[in-house]
């Protein structure tokens, strides 16, 4: 932590992430649908090597309600700000507005960055800059952040940043409590920066960090703060009517400084906006959209790139090159067998992560970021709404879990943009059991695909039904009401070529810095436990679970083993096999691999997400529940398809 | 201004895709950190929407805000028509 620091604090989806590249250099995802960002991010600036820069997660509302507003919050009572830079969509000011008189509260000096103005004239909107300037007592500067428009007067303007004028009043009765409220806090539990006025309205709106800096700050005279804060609420001074009046406060400035020119017809973006959740359209385009993705990934990606790394780069080129370097160069044969032997670290760790895994998940991942920047996934929560309903949760719950096709560890960490822990927790063990990570997802695209349109369609009933299933037993079992969706639809864009390479890259470094030191470790196991005779032994033993439940051949044992590392690792190992395997094996094996454990770094991060205790259930259940699918599903084919 | 001066007050739910209409009030059987976020979304009293939609989800503009509501929740925020 240095001494100075300065943080991008506003609402979802306005900029915030953009801004932050732009002013440090450095790369954070960056998206469009609220909630990409869930944990501060830090860079120095360009513009100060003595200044951190803080990327916060997006507030719709403060006092902070979920774990993302609570990152920000935290942020600005531990951080040492020397300045708040508060981005703010321009076409849509009256909410901006609303979280600026709560940080006017605060005392914070800041500065406005109205960004996004080019999508505001688009839309008729114009908002006098100098009018709220001069109204808030703050530079206020439109910008274009993904332009890189406005980024010079920003950052001039920072040594003018100072503390808000006060944009409203609260009735009488609510100032009397502020007051009383913020004087024991000066006394009791004075900050270093922020006004106790606006922790008195924090805390009467009882935000959860507020209350725990005060608690600690205050020490024994903590009970005094609870003791005050109750008298109020008894007199009726509530956190929904603080909200309210800032609000108003806001539209009434809005009003004073936005000039609207009504639009002759529809921007084309808001058209496809709507169609996409179209009551008839929107299935056709969906179809569309996933034929799009099995077309690239599965056909493509898994089809023709693997088969060019994996057979004609590694197979034809590389293996045999390095193979007979090392054989001719070392003497003792296990040292050899270790490197390129059926289970070495070359020949079979770095050949699945490189040839069979990269090209998958690059392919993956290039779509992933065409549809994020689109605006299409945040759409997706209206259509899968309903289906959700059926497993207590809401469509919010979709995003983590697209998400988790592209990544389960990381999406693990997304459900923080979900607003009651029930949910989170339902959704961390659905996609703990049944959302397969792209890595996965294209092994099975490519080994299905190979087969027949049908088995890729089973492969996905099984998964789509075991979600409803275990979902639905889920919502019954964990206590807790469902909360109806309410959600924003950000606005339909043009992917930025340039947004989605660097996503993309990003992703790509993440994913193999992730896989290839495991892969090799995994690939080390297999290759111990073959040595020491070990896994003729695991294949004997686990013959009547893989060869008489699951129906599948003996040696796809080692997958499985394989698959309690990542689960990518096994299904890559049940790829390797497919020429042994009939189309109902290859459904079973897939259907149970993607069941099966998920990999050593989502189990981490459930753990740090929900315990150790929750991680040991999940997986306690998971495993077990694999096998039984399997198996019965196993049956049900060999019934039915022969 | 006619002799029209009285609306009723209907839930959102109710109104066809095209419907302009003013907030009236947010029925108290919203959940309470809903209601918070209904509001700061900009669904609040007092102010002017256009209906979108109304399958599979109420969708209505407010300014340059799409918003998506849930049939339960959009039962339970009061309009008047204009």
């Amino acid at each position: 932590m240095t001494a100075s620091a300065i943080a991008l604090v506003g609402n979802p989806n306005v900029g915030k992430s953009v801004l932050f590249h732009r002013l440090t250099g450095a790369y954070v995802n960056v998206s469009n649908y609220p909630g990409t960002t869930v944990e501060v991010a830090r860079a120095t600036a360009r513009f100060d090597a003595a200044v951190d820069l803080i990327d916060t997660p997006g507030v719709l509302t403060l006092p902070a309600r979920s774990d993302d507003e609570r990152a920000t919050m935290r942020a600005l009572l531990h951080e040492p700000l020397r300045a708040v830079i508060q981005v703010g969509d321009a076409k849509n000011l009256r909410r901006t507005l609303t979280l600026t008189a709560l940080l006017a509260e605060l005392g914070v000096p800041a500065v406005l960055a109205l960004n996004m103005h080019d999508e505001a004239g688009a839309r008729g909107v114009t908002v006098d800059a100098q009018a709220l300037s001069s109204a808030l007592g703050i530079p206020v500067i439109p910008t274009v952040a993904t332009g890189g428009e406005g980024m010079a007067q920003l950052t001039r303007s920072l040594a003018d940043a100072r503390a808000m004028l006060p944009l409203l009043h609260y009735d009488t009765d609510t100032e009397a409590a502020i007051s009383d409220l913020a004087n024991r806090i000066s006394l009791h539990a004075p900050h270093p920066r922020l006004n106790a006025r606006g922790l008195a309205i924090l805390y009467l709106g009882q935000d959860s960090e507020v209350e725990a800096w005060l608690s600690e700050a205050a020490g024994e005279n903590g009970a005094d703060l609870v003791s005050a804060r109750a008298a109020a609420q008894a007199k009726g001074v509530l956190p929904a009517a603080l909200a309210h009046e800032r609000g108003e406060a806001a539209s009434t400035l809005t009003s004073r400084v936005t000039a609207r020119t009504e639009q002759a017809s529809p921007l084309l973006a808001h058209r496809i906006g709507q169609l996409i959740i179209h009551r008839f359209w929107a299935w056709p385009i969906l179809l569309g959209v996933l034929f799009a993705l099995y077309e690239f990934v599965g056909v493509f990606g898994a089809g023709t790139l693997v088969g060019l790394m994996e057979n004609d780069l590694f197979g034809n080129i590389l293996n045999p090159v390095v193979t007979a370097f090392v054989r001719e160069h070392i003497g003792v044969v296990w040292m050899a067998d270790l490197l390129v032997g059926e289970y070495g670290l070359w020949t079979m760790g770095m050949t699945y992560a490189l040839a069979l895994i990269l090209p998958i998940v690059t392919t993956f991942f290039i779509i992933f970021g065409l549809l994020e920047d689109s605006g299409y996934f945040a759409r997706l929560s209206v259509l899968a709404n309903r289906l959700f309903k059926l497993i207590g949760l809401n469509g919010r719950a979709v995003l983590p879990m697209v998400l988790g096709l592209g990544c389960v560890t990381m999406s693990t960490l997304t459900t923080r943009i979900l607003h009651s822990p029930r949910e989170r927790l339902i959704t961390i063990f659905l996609m703990a059991l049944a959302i397969p990570c792209s890595a996965q997802l294209g092994v099975v695209l490519g080994l299905l695909g190979g087969i027949s349109f049908t088995a890729t369609l089973i492969w996905a009933a099984s998964m789509v039904g075991v979600l409803l299933l275990a979902g639905f037993l889920a919502a019954k079992i964990i206590p807790g009401r469902r909360i109806p969706l309410v959600t924003e639809m950000p606005p339909i864009r043009l992917p930025l070529f340039g947004n989605v390479a660097k996503k993309t890259v990003g992703r790509i470094k993440w994913y193999l810095i992730e896989v290839i030191p495991l892969f090799l470790l995994g690939t080390l196991i297999m290759f111990l436990l073959n040595q020491f005779g070990a896994l003729p032994a695991i294949i004997r033993a686990g013959e009547p679970l893989v060869s008489g439940w699951l129906g599948l051949p003996p040696e796809a044992s080692a997958a499985f083993v394989m698959g309690f590392l990542r689960r990518d690792f096994g299904a890559t190992g049940l790829f390797a096999l497919s020429h042994q395997l009939s189309p109902i094996q290859a459904v079973v094996g897939m259907v149970t691999i993607t069941l099966f454990v998920p990999c050593i770094a989502s189990v981490m991060m459930i753990v740090k997400e929900q315990g150790w205790k929750i991680a040991a259930a999940m997986i306690a259940f998971i495993v077990p529940f694999a096998f039984l699918i399997g198996g019965l599903l196993n049956h049900l084919l060999r019934a039915v398809w022969l | 201004m006619s002799t029209h001066d009285h609306k009723a007050r209907v839930p959102l739910a109710f109104l066809l895709p095209g419907a302009r209409a003013e907030v009236d009030a947010l029925d108290d059987a919203i959940d309470p950190t809903q209601r918070e976020q209904i509001i700061a979304y900009g669904l609040a009293p007092g102010r002017p929407l256009i209906v979108l939609q109304q399958h599979p989800m109420t969708l209505v503009m407010i300014d340059e805000v799409e918003l998506a509501l849930e049939d339960s929740v959009a039962r339970l925020v009061w309009v008047t028509r204009k």
